[in-house]
């Protein structure tokens, strides 16, 4: 059945008003969890608010086994899920600089907006910063472009690499992820800070 | 209990299950584009007229002929044994027992083989087994089989020995008699001599099944 758009169930068009609707379902949640607030963004570097970590990790490993079951009864065909091939080099480096980028500024790209939208100035600021950065990447395209296109993996899964089942590496992920979770938690009583 | 916990649970109790079951490998559509594409090119799905009509006389079991061609043509003029299933009701649920089957060699067949080719492609992508195509569809049955001509005299002996089995073979099925009503007709060069009982040949080894 699923994919919808790529089985055609589904009209490109209603696909792209079906992401709206969740990109703003995304952008609500992201607000109502505190994620418009640099300050807590940059707890995750500190140690006093792990709560980025949390809600990703929660939200990645969600989506993985909801995936995963959805495949079990047949209504996703997990072939035709598109995915980002990876270019370890350049992911490297772009994660850095990402990284970077987060910490400076205390967003990312996606909670900037939400900072922007709530009519955060800092946050503006900081779209300003990502559209420089976007022209100044594509007008020197053809100086990174060995960089960028370097070490092409294809699109590799981590359970393949390891000669694991897909859900066997599932349940690897979900127990990496509690024990961060538990983890975090003690961080969080490690570095506390009052308010923020 | 802290929320945290209620989260770890769950998420852990759905883990487990999923790492517990089987895999679902099973794939609505069975081939890649390229898989089929190099299916289509080495022809497997394809049938001899001969290889047919040798089934045919012999009233081999095993053989399912399909009509794809539209009714009132199947009424027309059809292969002896054969049923219709008009190719846009290929998809039909009626039909899935008899399309999806792993007993029976299904010969799909039209005037030419376009139609034909296309319920083929159609089963080999849904992963139906035991499906096939009749080379050159009517129009080259009408050629080879009801109306074969005759070789040149200086033609090797395998070609005389097909020829006879095809005249044979005409014979039987009504070679002639069809012609009238056949798609692209043509006058019946040679009378096959009456009683002629077609012998069954040392079958070739050949692709289609």
């Amino acid at each position: 059945m699923g994919p919808l758009a790529v089985n055609e169930i589904i009209s490109s068009n209603t696909n792209f008003f079906l992401a709206f609707v969740i990109g703003i379902g995304f952008g609500f949640v992201l607000e109502q969890s505190g994620f418009s607030s640099s300050r807590k963004l940059a707890g995750l570097f500190y140690g006093y608010d792990m709560v980025v970590l949390k809600v990703f990790f929660t939200g990645g490993v969600t989506a993985m086994l909801g995936l995963l079951f959805f495949s079990l009864f047949g209504w996703v065909d997990l072939n035709l899920v598109y995915v980002n091939p990876t270019f370890l080099t350049s992911a490297i480096v772009g994660g850095l600089i990402m990284g970077a980028g987060f910490i400076m500024g205390g967003f990312c790209p996606g909670t900037s907006f939400c900072g922007a939208a709530i009519g955060k100035l800092d946050a503006m600021i900081f779209i300003v910063g990502l559209f420089i950065g976007v022209y100044l990447f594509a007008f020197g395209y053809p100086l990174f472009e060995t960089l960028y296109k370097s070490a092409p993996m294809g699109s590799p899964k981590i359970s393949t690499m390891l000669d694991l089942s897909d859900g066997v590496f599932a349940l690897i992920l979900v127990v990496v992820a509690v024990g961060l979770f538990y983890g975090s938690e003690w961080v969080e009583k490690r570095f506390p800070r009052e308010e923020y | 209990m802290k929320p945290l916990h209620y989260l770890t649970l769950v998420l852990v109790i759905l883990a487990l299950i999923i790492a517990l079951v089987p895999q679902n490998t099973t794939r609505p559509y069975k081939l890649t584009a390229e898989q089929l594409l190099a299916e289509i090119r080495t022809g497997t799905q394809f049938v001899s007229p001969d290889e047919v009509a040798d089934k045919i006389v012999q009233k081999d079991p095993s053989i399912q002929l399909i009509d794809v061609r539209n009714p009132r043509e199947f009424d027309m003029f059809s292969l002896q044994g054969a049923i219709n299933i008009p190719l846009q009701d290929i998809l039909s649920e009626n039909n899935f027992d008899i399309l999806n089957q792993g007993t029976k060699m299904n010969i799909f067949y039209s005037n030419g083989s376009t139609e034909a080719n296309e319920a083929w492609m159609l089963t080999r992508q849904l992963g139906y087994q035991n499906n096939y195509v009749l080379q050159g569809g009517l129009n080259y049955w009408m050629e080879t089989i009801l109306n074969p001509l005759k070789p040149e005299s200086i033609i090797s002996n395998d070609e005389i020995a097909r020829y006879d089995f095809r005249k044979a073979a005409s014979m039987a099925l009504g070679g002639g008699d069809a012609s009238s009503m056949a798609p692209a007709s043509s006058p019946a060069s040679a009378t096959p001599k009456p009683g002629v009982v077609p012998v069954k040949k040392k079958k070739k080894a050949s692709g289609g099944c």
